[in-house]
């Protein structure tokens, strides 16, 4: 009973203080240090980074499909619904994935099997783990390309992927994570590799079918466009941690972190239009040679000696929000007075 | 439907998906893709990038941020031991084939059959042969024939593979589809059969007849290979602006596709290299390669490869097929490790 | 798929011609077919140009090829230098040599792809570094020293086969010399496998298939190993032919009389007819395997066959 209840009141998934490092021959690159956030029961967080943020490396070790060697978990649970993850017997954690957490990846056309049929691929889901006949799957994977909208679902499930166009097969690979019905969906960029006129339109199709079925989304992304109007949180990642998390309309209106700010800033604006376009000075660091301090300190207008020093912890800046920066009130109050002023 | 039969490198490329680098798979450094925070100063691009960079190499302390391909396969081959040991016996063997005198002091032909199946001894460490050589000294000078060979074939090879190869790829509108009939029509001929068939009728004891067969018949192999580099690397985007910018045919097959195609090439001439010494012993012991009384690994091997010399004297097998091998093997370990180190992907 | 077929066929036919007439070319040009036929004597040379004549030796040689080619598609080979049909020569061969192939197939099919998989699975470790060191000293050793020495060993020291193979040559009296032809292509087919296996193995639709929670076994079965084993199992129809033809030094050592065996025969008594018959049909053996071979591609990969 009481188990149950703890179950029940335990968020969906729990990231806490993970760190990740991959072995590679210039030395250990380290992908993830000390990365933390929580998705509530039918939340959307996006998590948005560089490449190189270590935001991707996350969700891998969420779903389990780390590419162990050459990457390690050094340590910090993955709590799903209580549970920690990272505990649990590889068979057990297998029936999770796909089940409970799916995982929509970012190139449909690689990430689909070349030499299956569609309609093979999605049935699996149901023969797999609903151990469902033949036909029987085959039929929910009819339905289920027509609830993602593929035309002639009937007459195209024993099509292959080559056959689809990006934005069809994109619409499977959310099919195929759909199918059954799980918690947790994770969509790692996931319409980055379209044309922007179907971008808008798949991620349409996630946001509804994310609602429809009230699950949790994780958005991996670094389009900050996408991510206003699906998001419910933000956790922006830099060098391999969340550096700023807060709900998506604070953030936006009053970012707490330089380099939140920075993002914000770079981004074209029509109301600037004629003015220079803001960019963050210098490269993203090496993971074999994260900067001390703070990470973002070479590239910070506001760094201060303490940034050099001393590592910024995760400050408490407000209702549900937080932020990785020694000066956050500072930055806090310039960002919305300049909101004001605008 | 394809317009010819793909080989069997580009049906392993068919059969694999087109790879999108995923971003964060491997980390290797600082990575140099664009994101939302890309550099966009749009006074003085270069002046930023170059600020950036130094900025970048004093966050990272490291002396380079990106290797090329070639100097990072470098790298890495200087520390493969696979590499240095194949290397280093490859170097040997082409010094011995030069200068054999320098190890072995005999006549390799001066034989005495009272010693036929000798036993190894003291100053004969190899023993003698059924002819009552000195298998040392005929294992030692036999390395120039075969090596001859090999290289000569695959100068051979690798020359006329490349240049018909490379000019089908670059041109290939009209020549590629008879360049794809007649490596067909090679490929149509077994090596081994082939060889056997010219040899047979031309009877010459020189090295040239097998040099020449082989070229003939093995350049098809390399002409595949050269054809689809070429193709592949006059894709690149540069190749389009050097030709945009007005450069020559020449010029830029020269410089800007024959850097990029020669790799695989040079790996697969290297690995050839082995598979043709193997084919000269193969033809000495089918009695059409080279014969007596040239030296070679294939001429002793086949003479020795009978049951009965095998019992009486193992060893008169054993030395020049052990050489032979061990020369296979570095030509075939050196062309593997310097393919690993041009090929990421595989490691 | 149809015209697919038709175009593949129509295509087969230059490189037929072309393929015969470069043997025909070698085997009627650089040598001199009347001369062999005295042997050591020196012919007579009214008789010689006598043979010349009715042997259509004195025309053209596209000529000489032409009229070959006629008589090939009427079932007339020539004579063999026993006297014998060529035709005859043939039924008794390809038989032989069919088995051998097979049984060399099997042992590639086995071994080489159990090999394979299994050390590109576990790439870097031992197995692998131990599996990859195997196929390159099977390919460094010429086939003709393992033959002998395998035959030394099993058929003289152990006793435990025939040296020899008898004419019928029986299954069970393949295995060894089945064994021996197949190594060299064994090794390249373990190579191909593991190299295939390991490219796969980082492929995104692998990850997926581990994403959607799939048990191992079915990814490594339904989506790894469907996916690897495209090439290889080109790679296998290609190598039917080159195991026909190339069995000429196993079936030398083994003393087995098939195709190899009549080939070098005719090759070394010079006698034309042999030689430019066997290779003709083993060149549309090949073709033929060919075929199949693309025909099977697109049927493993519906990216070809709805290309």
């Amino acid at each position: 009973m009481s188990q149950q209840t703890e179950r029940a009141a335990a968020p969906l998934l729990q990231v806490r203080d993970l760190r990740i490092e991959f072995r590679t021959r210039d030395g250990i690159a380290r992908a993830v240090n000390g990365v933390s956030y929580t998705v509530e029961a039918g939340e959307t967080l996006a998590v948005l980074g560089e490449s190189g943020s270590g935001k991707s490396v996350t969700a891998q070790a969420v779903m389990g499909i780390l590419d162990m060697p050459p990457g390690r978990i050094t340590g910090g649970r993955i709590l799903f619904r209580g549970r920690d993850l990272l505990a649990m017997a590889e068979e057990e954690r297998r029936k999770i994935r796909g089940d409970r957490i799916a995982m929509i990846f970012q190139d449909a056309l690689s990430s689909l099997n070349p030499v299956l049929s569609v309609g093979y691929q999605l049935a699996e889901m149901f023969r797999v783990h609903r151990g469902m006949s033949r036909g029987e799957a085959r039929a929910r994977a009819v339905e289920l390309m027509d609830r993602v909208r593929i035309p002639a679902a009937r007459e195209r499930v024993n099509d292959y992927p080559h056959q689809f166009s990006g934005g069809m097969r994109q619409r499977i690979m959310i099919a195929m994570a759909l199918a059954l019905e799980p918690d947790l969906i994770i969509a790692d960029e996931p319409t980055t590799a379209l044309d922007v006129t179907v971008q808008a339109q798949v991620m349409d199709l996630l946001a509804e079918l994310r609602r429809e079925y009230r699950m949790g989304l994780i958005l991996i992304t670094h389009d900050l466009g996408v991510v206003a109007d699906v998001a419910d949180r933000i956790a922006v990642m830099y060098a391999g941690r969340v550096i700023e998390n807060a709900p998506v309309a604070d953030l936006y209106a009053s970012p707490a972190h330089p380099y939140t700010k920075g993002l914000l800033d770079s981004v074209p604006r029509l109301d600037h239009k004629g003015g220079e376009l803001y960019a963050i000075k210098g490269l993203p660091p090496s993971l074999m040679a994260i900067p001390s301090g703070c990470p973002f300190h070479p590239r910070c207008p506001q760094a201060q000696d303490i940034c050099r020093t001393d590592r910024p912890p995760l400050y408490p800046v407000g209702p549900g929000r937080t932020s990785a920066c020694h000066f956050w009130k500072e930055t806090l109050d310039a960002a919305s007075a300049a909101d004001l002023a605008r | 439907m394809p317009d010819e039969r793909p080989s069997d490198e580009s049906r392993a490329q068919a059969a694999r998906p087109p790879q999108l680098a995923p971003e964060e798979r491997a980390p290797r450094g600082p990575s140099p893709s664009i994101d939302a925070t890309a550099e966009r100063d749009p006074d003085d691009v270069l002046a930023a990038q170059e600020k950036s960079a130094v900025e970048a190499l004093e966050a990272t302390g490291r002396p380079e941020s990106a290797r090329s391909l070639s100097s990072d396969a470098w790298h890495d081959l200087r520390r493969n031991p696979v590499f240095l040991i194949s290397a280093l016996l490859i170097l040997f063997l082409i010094v011995i084939a030069i200068w054999p005198g320098l190890i072995a002091t005999r006549d390799p032909l001066y034989c005495r059959l009272g010693r036929a199946y000798e036993e190894p001894s003291a100053g004969h460490w190899f023993g003698f042969d059924n002819q009552g050589c000195d298998v040392y000294t005929r294992t030692v000078y036999g390395a120039r024939a075969s090596i001859a060979v090999g290289v000569c074939a695959t100068l051979g090879v690798t020359l006329l593979g490349a240049v018909v190869g490379g000019l089908a790829g670059y041109f290939s509108r009209f020549w590629d589809p008879v360049l794809s009939r007649t490596t067909d029509i090679f490929f149509a001929i077994p090596m081994v059969l082939g060889a056997i068939v010219f040899l047979s009728m031309i009877k010459l004891g020189s090295i040239w007849p097998v040099v020449l067969v082989i070229t003939v018949l093995g350049w098809p192999q390399i002409a595949r290979i050269a054809r689809g580099a070429v193709l592949s690397a006059k894709q690149n985007d540069y190749v389009h602006a050097a030709r945009a910018l007005g450069a020559g045919n020449t010029r830029i097959l020269l410089r800007h596709i024959l850097p990029n195609a020669i790799a695989p090439v040079i790996v697969m001439a290297t690995i050839m290299l082995g598979t043709f010494i193997v084919l000269e012993a193969t033809l000495s012991f089918l009695g059409v390669g080279l014969r007596p009384p040239t030296v070679s690994w294939g001429v002793d091997i086949s003479a020795a490869s009978d049951g009965m010399k095998f019992r009486n004297a193992p060893h008169i097998l054993l030395y020049p097929a052990a050489a032979l091998s061990l020369t296979v093997l570095a030509f075939i370990m050196m062309g593997d490790a310097v393919r690993d180190a041009l090929d990421p992907k595989l490691r | 798929m149809g015209r697919y077929i038709i175009r593949r066929l129509l295509q087969m036919i230059p490189v037929f011609i072309g393929a015969t007439f470069l043997i025909f070319v070698m085997v009627y040009a650089l040598g001199d077919p009347v001369g062999a036929l005295f042997g050591d004597r020196a012919p007579d040379p009214a008789t010689a140009a006598r043979l010349r004549a009715e042997f259509n030796l004195d025309k053209p040689l596209y000529q000489q090829y032409l009229l070959y080619m006629r008589d090939i598609f009427t079932g007339d080979f020539g004579t063999a230098f026993n006297g014998r049909p060529v035709t005859e020569l043939m039924a008794d061969a390809f038989p032989v040599s069919f088995r051998l192939m097979l049984v060399a197939l099997a042992f590639e099919i086995v071994f080489g792809i159990v090999l394979g998989v299994v050390s590109g699975l576990r790439r870097g470790r031992a197995v692998d570094t131990t599996v990859l060191m195997f196929t390159l000293v099977v390919i460094a050793i010429p086939t003709f020293v393992l033959g002998t020495t395998l035959q030394f060993f099993l058929g003289v020291e152990l006793a435990w086969i025939d040296p020899a193979v008898s004419p019928d040559a029986r299954f069970s009296e393949l295995i060894v010399p089945g064994l021996i032809l197949a190594m060299v292509s064994l090794a390249y087919v373990t190579r191909l496998t593991r190299t295939s296996v390991v490219e796969n193995l980082r492929a995104d639709y692998i990850r997926t298939a581990v994403a959607k929670g799939l048990p191992r076994l079915r990814v490594t079965v339904r989506h790894l190993l469907r996916n690897s084993l495209i090439p290889v199992v080109t790679y296998l129809g290609a190598d039917i032919g080159t195991l026909m033809a190339g069995a000429i030094v196993t079936e030398r050592i083994f003393n087995i009389q098939g195709v190899g065996y009549q080939l070098f025969q005719g090759i070394v008594r010079q006698n034309s007819p042999t030689v430019v018959g066997f290779v003709t049909v083993l060149v549309l053996i090949f073709l033929l395997a060919n075929l199949l071979v693309d025909l099977g591609y697109a049927v493993l990969d519906p990216r070809i066959r709805y290309a």
